[in-house]
């Protein structure tokens, strides 16, 4: 296995505040690796930093053996790395098909993104259906399935998910991560961010736990789940 | 009954260049989240920028000195941003509202430096309107009616058929977002900038060729832009559009009740009222 990304004691924070006090993570290319903890540990930062939208003060992120630790995201997403944040993370005013379009940016060829998008709409039928609606009048479910597919535009090697079953019934997120199940065996590497863990857990071929800023557990996912500490500290019971 | 009539066209054609004014507004608060009170400026520059063109020692025909004053519109559309308001893209809003205010007042005050307080026209003779089922239109204001529909059908085409036009919509859902993206945010702002003042500079001109100029043309007219904006919802380009024209309707059918003195009270009325309906219509859009 080689190791498409690399997080090495990572300082980073929001101006003077420093959140991540010395963080480390590592995907192998194909896995689905998943960053559990409490409300404020960094999991959240860490995914920005690592995208670039916070620029890390020490320490470096590695993206298939290259430094990418001072490069924009606007950079990164043509390197293949796909980024979707937390919460609002569809533009509500625009189609469905305008969304997926956006998505498309970083391919820059009108005709390319048209081809992109047709992919797309086969694999997402759901989606097509709902081509020229108002993205802001979707479902939760559908707005992350929108998110995804939107990501998955220009076909990333590396997709980083922040909360992708917030505010989602069990059963969306159930569909949410048979989603993500399928785009990862197609190759694409997943980190993924969870405080509702306990389904991202079972996904997850490793998982880390986050607390505070820094790295408390690693392991593979089942056997965090099983874990006592990990039950009773972060699954709530 | 002919004056009804002929208060309803008065009011779409006012509404028309009112639309023009609150869609560039709506749309700068869109992508930059915070209201340019300076954009009043945008409006009365245009229209002066094609008098100077107009006069001596230039003296080019309207069809001639058109493109390069809105031309100069533009560019002092993107020196307002590259100079003011980039520099304070961090700033909270308070300083920015601050900032659009002193340069409303900068411009608005260069202008009578350089032009006079007195009221100026184009030079045009005043014709008699054409006269249609009993109401009388001029000419200029066909032109007026066809000009925006013209402007209107270009916005939409820009912002639905081109991927530029839809970036920019993307960048004025959510900035931050349309960063993650790829999409070039710096790129869509300036061209925001672009369609905002050529949208003034369009409607100031239109304005002055049925009214006249004058340095506080601006400010009037960025009260009912602002009304038009709020009553369409601020951020919401086609609530703009349909804002302003019943800015202009409501004005003119007003004039049929109360004194035409009070004519420019009924915008601020419209205003206030949506201020206390709907104040959330300020602080932010409903997706």
């Amino acid at each position: 296995m080689t190791s498409i990304l690399e997080v090495q004691n990572v300082y980073s924070g929001y101006g003077k505040i420093e959140v991540l006090h010395g963080v480390s993570i590592q995907a192998d290319s194909g896995e689905i690796v998943c960053i559990i903890g409490p409300n404020g540990s960094g999991k959240s930062t860490l995914l920005k930093t690592i995208f670039g939208l916070i620029k890390p003060k020490r320490g470096v992120v590695l993206f298939s053996g290259r430094d990418i630790s001072l490069k924009e995201p606007e950079e990164k997403v043509g390197m293949g790395i796909a980024y979707i944040p937390q919460g609002k993370n569809i533009f509500p005013s625009l189609t469905v098909r305008e969304n997926l379009e956006m998505g498309g940016t970083p391919l820059h060829d009108s005709r390319v993104i048209e081809k992109a998008l047709q992919d797309i709409f086969q694999r997402y039928p759901v989606l097509e259906k709902r081509m020229k609606m108002k993205a802001g009048s979707l479902s939760g479910g559908e707005r992350q399935v929108l998110a995804l597919a939107r990501a998955s535009m220009v076909q990333p090697k590396l997709m980083l998910l922040d909360e992708p079953s917030l505010g989602l019934a069990p059963k969306v997120i159930e569909e949410i991560y048979e989603r993500i199940n399928a785009i990862n065996h197609a190759g694409v590497t997943f980190v993924i961010v969870e405080q509702n863990a306990r389904k991202a857990l079972k996904s997850a071929h490793r998982a880390y736990v986050l607390d505070l800023g820094i790295n408390r557990l690693e392991d593979t996912g089942e056997r965090l789940l099983n874990n006592e500490e990990v039950k009773r500290l972060y699954l709530g019971g | 009954m002919d004056f009804l009539f002929q208060s309803i066209l008065n009011g779409i054609l006012a509404g028309c260049i009112y639309a023009l004014f609150a869609m560039g507004l709506t749309l700068i608060y869109g992508v930059l989240n915070f209201v340019n009170f300076a954009h009043g400026e945008l409006i009365m520059w245009g229209a002066y920028f094609l008098y100077f063109l107009m006069g001596k020692p230039f003296g080019f025909p309207l069809p001639i000195a058109l493109i390069p004053a809105l031309l100069l519109t533009i560019l002092l559309g993107i020196g307002m941003d590259r100079f003011v308001f980039k520099p304070l893209r961090t700033a909270n809003r308070l300083t920015l509202l601050i900032a659009a205010l002193g340069l409303s007042f900068l411009l608005r005050n260069g202008a009578q430096f350089l032009w006079g307080a007195e009221l100026r026209t184009y030079g045009f003779e005043i014709k008699r309107g054409l006269r249609i089922l009993g109401i009388s239109i001029t000419l200029n204001q066909v032109a007026i009616i066809l000009t925006s529909i013209v402007c209107i059908v270009f916005v939409y085409l820009l912002f639905h058929r081109t991927r530029l036009g839809k970036s920019m919509r993307a960048v004025s859902d959510n900035l931050e977002l349309a960063r993650v993206m790829g999409i070039d945010s710096k790129h869509a702002i300036q061209f925001a900038w672009v369609i905002a003042s050529v949208l003034a500079g369009v409607g100031g001109i239109l304005l002055a060729l049925d009214t006249n100029l004058q340095p506080g043309m601006g400010l009037i007219n960025l009260v009912k832009a602002f009304a038009a904006t709020l009553l369409g919802g601020v951020g919401n380009i086609w609530g703009a559009l349909l804002g302003g024209i019943v800015i202009g309707l409501a004005e003119n059918l007003g004039v049929l009740v109360i004194s035409p003195g009070y004519k420019d009270a009924i915008a601020f009325g419209i205003m206030v009222l949506m201020l206390l309906i709907r104040p959330s219509a300020l602080l932010g859009r409903q997706e």
